[in-house]
């Protein structure tokens, strides 16, 4: 028997909470600190409910608001990476967390459907690799700056990618 | 030199292969290679209506599938705006908390045998039985309970079925004391856990490692306790963290979560409010999204439904924690010998159904 290895809360140190002002609450130093970082890139920004925000952004400016919100707006987990096929466009929905601020970020970024491409986020959150390689290979959406975009749930050499909606199996 | 631990390997429990690159006994390189059991689920659940996924979803994980129709349900009820009333609150965090019990202890049964403890394997499917047959009792079936409905859940608890709870709570606690002595008290288990497969918490937050190999490396965060779903804010239960990252202290996170699992139970069934169980959800679901994330017992569970006016889903993302949390592999195993490699991919808990969905 080890010592300490019973229970009782075990140790685990609390995370640390971002330096919070009284007068400014996370959910809005997040949004102003990305609608004077962007802009004009930067759209539909507003919270859905507590604990939830939502953002549109231009494709251009993805990875630099990406590293934003790791570097300055304490953003430390990419929880998913969604893409959608719209029947005018693709949508790529990232999920952010934060742990220290408790919240998430659902940041949606659109492209056009003759040019599925966006910058690959996966050098911030390391989470994000292999997310973005899932997304490659059922949606088709190019990451660039990937550093190994290939196929992960079908096999090698398919030619469809299978959630898209024009696919018929 | 780059040798292949599966598809067919005793340590992969399912198909994956991991490949490692070895320098003598060393691992240098590694890199898991999924995609084996890959059922397209999110694409059969666009051609069902939003009723008929729930099923499929139960299928994601046989080891929880409580845990994953529960989050489908969730994210299901975010995008039609619907409330749950608060006696099936209750009951969804009672039966999410035995299926807590049962997943860990499945996972504690086949990391005993991994290390070559066969008695740990026998005592851990044994009392797995015990919440099995609760769940059994609730809803007629053993693995796949196709239990929790958009709006509530799909029929009130058994007459007694508390009671039985509350006893099986009773002796489960009894187990995890005889278990700890098992485990803990057998020599090799502690040497081919303690200080293998260290991960630092800022590279686990990073590298998207959640649950219990999170909270192991010292991250103190519980998507229960800090953002609350159902009637866990109504719950007295501890976060359970460690400070080590290894595979001792995912071992030990794992076993105290089972110990608050039998708190939150016993509370959750002792303090149920009457009422109704389900409320009548719409058969189309409006235009937008919904999203929703909860604490399953491998991490951070998370899906994401697009609704277009229609009975079906037009787009549902899952989010499979293990499938982030094994993508770290490399990290958790570089500079450890081969022989560790069974303790430290045991210790994550994989599943591969979730994880190929």
């Amino acid at each position: 028997m080890v010592e300490g290895g019973r229970r009782g809360g075990g140790g685990g140190q609390e995370l640390e909470r971002a330096p919070t002002r009284v007068d400014a609450d996370p959910e809005e130093r997040v949004l102003t600190g990305l609608m004077e970082g962007f802009p004009s890139s930067l759209s539909e920004a507003k919270r859905v409910r507590p604990g939830l925000l939502r953002a549109r952004i231009k494709r251009e400016d993805l990875y630099d608001s990406c590293r934003l919100l790791r570097e300055s707006l304490g953003f430390e987990h990419m929880s998913m990476i969604s893409a959608v096929d719209y029947p005018d466009r693709f949508e790529v929905v990232y999920h952010v967390s934060s742990y220290q601020n408790n919240m998430t970020l659902e940041l949606i970024t659109t492209t056009p459907k003759d040019d599925p491409k966006v910058d690959s986020v996966s050098d911030i959150w390391g989470g994000a690799n292999w997310q973005e390689r899932e997304a490659y290979d059922l949606m088709g959406i190019t990451f660039e700056g990937h550093p190994k975009l290939e196929r992960i749930l079908m096999l090698k050499d398919t030619l469809y990618h299978p959630l898209r909606k024009d696919f018929r199996g | 030199m780059w040798i292949n631990m599966g598809p067919q390997h005793p340590m992969t429990h399912g198909l994956w292969n991991l490949r490692i690159k070895v320098d003598g006994e060393t691992i240098v390189d590694a890199e898991p290679e999924v995609g084996y059991l890959h059922r397209g689920i999110e694409k059969i659940c666009e051609n069902r209506t939003f009723t008929q996924v729930i099923p499929i979803t139960d299928r994601l994980c046989y080891g929880s599938s409580m845990s994953w129709s529960h989050l489908y349900c969730r994210s299901v009820e975010d995008l039609m705006g619907l409330e749950v009333p608060p006696r099936a609150q209750y009951i969804r965090v009672a039966v999410l908390e035995m299926q807590r019990i049962a997943s860990h202890l499945m996972w504690l049964a086949a990391y005993a045998a991994d290390l070559g403890m066969m008695a740990g394997f026998i005592y851990g499917m044994r009392d797995r039985e015990v919440f099995v047959d609760l769940l059994q009792d609730l809803t007629g079936s053993r693995l796949t309970y196709n239990y929790p409905r958009v709006g509530g859940v799909s029929h009130d608890v058994p007459p007694g079925w508390d009671k039985d709870a509350l006893r099986a709570c009773d002796y489960m606690e009894q187990r995890l004391r005889e278990y700890e002595d098992i485990y803990e008290g057998s020599k090799i288990f502690m040497m081919r856990n303690v200080g293998v497969g260290v991960l630092k918490r800022d590279l686990a937050m990073n590298l998207g490692v959640t649950g219990p190999p999170m909270r192991a490396s010292g991250a103190k965060y519980d998507l229960r306790k800090d953002r609350p779903y159902e009637a866990y804010d109504e719950m007295d239960f501890q976060v359970c963290s460690r400070t080590e990252g290894d595979c001792f202290a995912r071992y030990r996170v794992r076993m105290d979560e089972m110990w608050e699992s039998c708190r939150i139970i016993r509370q959750a069934v002792q303090k149920m409010p009457k009422g109704e169980w389900r409320v009548v959800a719409p058969r189309n679901a409006p235009a937008g999204t919904g999203v929703a994330m909860v604490e399953d017992p491998r991490g951070e569970g998370m899906m994401y439904v697009v609704g277009d006016g229609t009975d079906r889903p037009y787009r549902l993302k899952i989010r499979s924690p293990i499938f982030v949390t094994v993508s770290a592999a490399p990290q958790f195993l570089v500079g450890y010998k081969i022989a560790d490699v069974v303790a430290i991919m045991g210790g994550l808990d994989m599943c591969i159904g979730e994880n190929d969905r």
